[in-house]
């Protein structure tokens, strides 16, 4: 993949052809399904064909993980990328490093401020792409957390299947009402929260702030809000569901053992991604709708999805490349046709303002209910060493299920680790003073 | 080796010996060259980093902290210690299991070869597939494993889910992926023990136990000693099945050495810690190679 690049490369440095297109390169991932791969590729093949100033070779590169980690070492061997489409809560840690460029500039050249630029899109994602008033990427695809439920399992027991719980309290009494038993066996539970790595920590953290909570410093990334009433709360709630209440199964339940549970009907509901959407609702046989996730004290759901980013180290004429094609991604057009596509929703907000996109959501009510809790989305947890920082949390409730530990020792031992992997970087930062 | 070493021996010394030490340079300089690069200077490399001290934001100096932050970390004793008991619950069952089925399976008919190759399938699947089947078999509720469980009266398990269970289920797995492999040594080991010995031990009256104490199991000793090294080393370094199913969890329950270096370098950004992980991770495999490579020696002095 990376010979054809070097070889155009090579061809217009022979010809030493003062007119040819900028050639770039351009890494994606794919977190859930193949056919977004040739998806990409098709639009980016769109790209180079309507104009003749810049050449883009896409590079598919695997999961978010493995894009932050082939476009690291990729900054290391001193042949950055020219854009990078990054897991959203991964851009402060390449701020603090210093390898995205500040996109001030480019935005300027097209006559705008930052500020309008990034107002654009939807608040809940302008948090996690800035970085005290600065632009460093662009959001491109976005979800949050929903409630998938099963509405034959809702009215089997006397609910109404269009009325979802809405607060804590309610999604207890309906999970109660949901569950079945045989003898000391769930044959089904009420309701499944996803606690696998990676996602558990998201949940917990909207959970947090449905309670109330900040859950993190969104303007430093030195400090989490771990062993605090609002994140304990939201972890004794799990904690109840589990021991108390009896209404989810104990343990992990990661994406494939709740999913599949839901799809045989052995969890009445659960709360997995929207951009699960198109998989839940290829799979599942049984009649299903979605819902807002429940509230404490007021909704709050927090956003996924990833950014388009330049990293440092590219040439002005590279960096003006992939700021056409960022552009030509974000676009309300590109950006919506995206959204239908994949699942996410279109964080370009003029995306729904595009004949197609209202066709759509009246077509697909499910797409419309995960764009109206957009009014309630929050940032994405994101800080200094952003992945220990939320597997000291995750490590402690997955423990918490397992019934290993209590809520308020298991987030004062959080608290503990995450504030020592944030260590270093507090100490460079808040507790440097003036000597 | 000795007979080029006899062939070199008349030849006067003085006179040769430079152009000689040239040519085995160069003879060798492939080899070395590769060996250089991706063994010796890795491990330079990494011993060097291991011993560079540098945080956030901060100069470089040398030292040892950053062996001292690691042997301090619960994380790093937690993985350590669950890399042991993923070694001992693995290895021993392994072995006995393909020595039990070597021993079964080693005389050669239709249905005896078509029980071996039952047992060798695993092998030929990769383990991240085999992980990724497993997922879906140790599914709470509705996988294989329950749905069998169910009719004999046992509930519903979370195999992978709960952090005392999930580490055995990795183990489980791990020794259905081995066994057949190291079954194949074992077959191997055994047809070089000469029929005599066991003609000559019936023919002065020894029992099948005895003759299996006092015959197959000594002269297999090489063998033994040779799949043990290479079974404490797959421990170590096959943990793929880890990364597919549990990614280390629940609450760090399956988590292991090796992924623990990965996260370290590549999610925590802390290169000094998952440098000096490495450095103890690679002396501790060298220890136990060369220990068992000395079993191994002492093996074949016996045989002979």
């Amino acid at each position: 993949m990376r010979l054809f690049p070097t070889l155009t490369l090579a061809l217009s440095l022979v010809s030493g052809a003062a007119q040819a297109a900028t050639d770039i390169d351009f890494f994606f991932p794919v977190p859930v399904q193949g056919k977004l791969a040739l998806e990409m590729t098709r639009l980016v093949d769109v790209f180079n064909a309507q104009q003749n100033d810049v050449h883009v070779t896409a590079v598919y590169t695997g999961a978010y993980d493995d894009t932050n980690l082939k476009t690291r070492a990729a900054i290391q061997a001193g042949r950055p990328p020219a854009v990078v489409l990054m897991s959203a809560n991964f851009i402060r840690e390449y701020v603090i490093n210093n390898q995205a460029i500040d996109l001030g500039r480019l935005i300027a050249a097209d006559k705008e401020t930052p500020d309008a630029f990034i107002n654009k899109f939807f608040p809940a994602v302008r948090i996690n792409a800035t970085e005290a008033g600065h632009v460093y990427g662009v959001p491109f695809q976005n979800s949050t957390p929903i409630l998938y439920y099963n509405t034959d399992a809702f009215k089997e027991v006397g609910l109404d299947p269009d009325k979802p719980p809405a607060t804590w309290q309610e999604l207890v009494d309906v999970a109660k009402k949901l569950t079945k038993r045989d003898g000391a066996t769930m044959t089904r539970s009420g309701i499944t929260v996803l606690s696998n790595y990676d996602t558990l920590g998201w949940l917990v953290s909207g959970l947090s702030m449905s309670n109330g909570g900040d859950y993190y410093n969104r303007n430093w990334g030195g400090e989490v809000y771990y062993n605090t009433p609002s994140t304990i709360g939201a972890v004794q709630f799990l904690d109840d569901l589990v021991h108390k209440h009896k209404v989810m199964p104990e343990g992990v339940n990661d994406a494939n053992a709740a999913s599949n549970a839901f799809f045989a009907g052995r969890t009445a509901m659960m709360i997995h991604s929207t951009g699960a959407l198109g998989f839940v609702r290829d799979n599942m046989k049984l009649p299903m709708k979605v819902a807002f996730v429940p509230r404490a004290l007021r909704n709050a759901v927090p956003i996924g999805g990833a950014s388009l980013l330049i990293p440092t180290g590219n040439t002005p004429e590279r960096e003006q490349a992939a700021w056409k094609l960022i552009t030509f991604l974000s676009s309300p057009e590109i950006n919506g046709g995206w959204s239908r596509f994949t699942g996410y929703f279109a964080p370009r907000m003029a995306a729904y303002d595009t004949a197609e996109m209202k066709d759509y959501l009246s077509k697909n009510p499910d797409a419309k209910v995960a764009v109206d809790q957009l009014a309630y989305a929050q940032p994405w947890f994101s800080t200094f060493n952003t992945v220990g920082v939320r597997k000291a949390l995750e490590d402690q409730v997955q423990a918490v299920l397992s019934g290993k530990i209590k809520p308020a020792d298991a987030m004062a031992n959080a608290q503990k680790a995450a504030d020592a992997l944030l260590r270093p970087y507090v100490e460079q930062t808040a507790l440097k003073l003036p000597e | 080796m000795p007979q080029s070493l006899t062939l070199g021996a008349p030849i006067p010394r003085r006179r040769r010996a430079p152009r000689s030490l040239a040519l085995a340079f160069a003879l060798l300089a492939p080899s070395l060259v590769f060996l250089g690069a991706f063994t010796y200077w890795p491990i330079i490399g990494v011993t060097l980093r291991a011993l560079t001290q540098q945080r956030f934001g901060q100069r470089a100096s040398w030292g040892m902290d950053n062996f001292a932050r690691l042997f301090a970390d619960p994380h790093f004793a937690n993985t350590a210690w669950n890399t042991v008991a993923f070694a001992a619950g693995t290895i021993l069952p392994s072995l006995a299991l393909a020595l039990f089925f070597a021993l079964a399976l080693r005389e050669n008919g239709k249905f005896t070869a078509a029980l071996r190759t039952i047992l060798v399938m695993p092998l030929l699947i990769p383990l991240v597939a085999a992980a990724a089947l497993f997922v879906f078999i140790f599914l709470p509720g509705g996988g294989l494993l329950d749905y069998y469980l169910a009719k004999i009266g046992v509930h519903s398990t979370n195999w992978l889910g709960n952090p005392d269970i999930a580490l055995g289920a990795i183990i489980a797995i791990t020794i259905w992926k081995n066994t057949g492999y190291y079954m194949l040594f074992f077959l191997a080991g055994l047809a070089g023990i000469p029929e005599e010995y066991h003609e000559a031990a019936k023919i002065d009256g020894a029992g099948p136990a005895t003759r299996l104490r006092r015959i197959t199991l000594p002269l297999l000793g090489p063998t033994i000693g040779f799949v043990s090294v290479i079974a404490l080393v797959n421990t170590l370094v096959q943990i793929d099945h880890v990364i597919v199913m549990t990614g280390g969890g629940p609450s760090d329950s399956t988590n292991m050495i090796l992924y623990y270096i990965y996260q370290q370098a590549e999610q925590n950004m802390d290169l000094g810690l998952a440098s000096a992980a490495t450095v103890v991770c690679v002396g501790g495999l060298l220890a136990i190679a060369v220990v068992g490579l000395r079993a191994l020696e002492r093996g074949i002095h016996y045989e002979s």
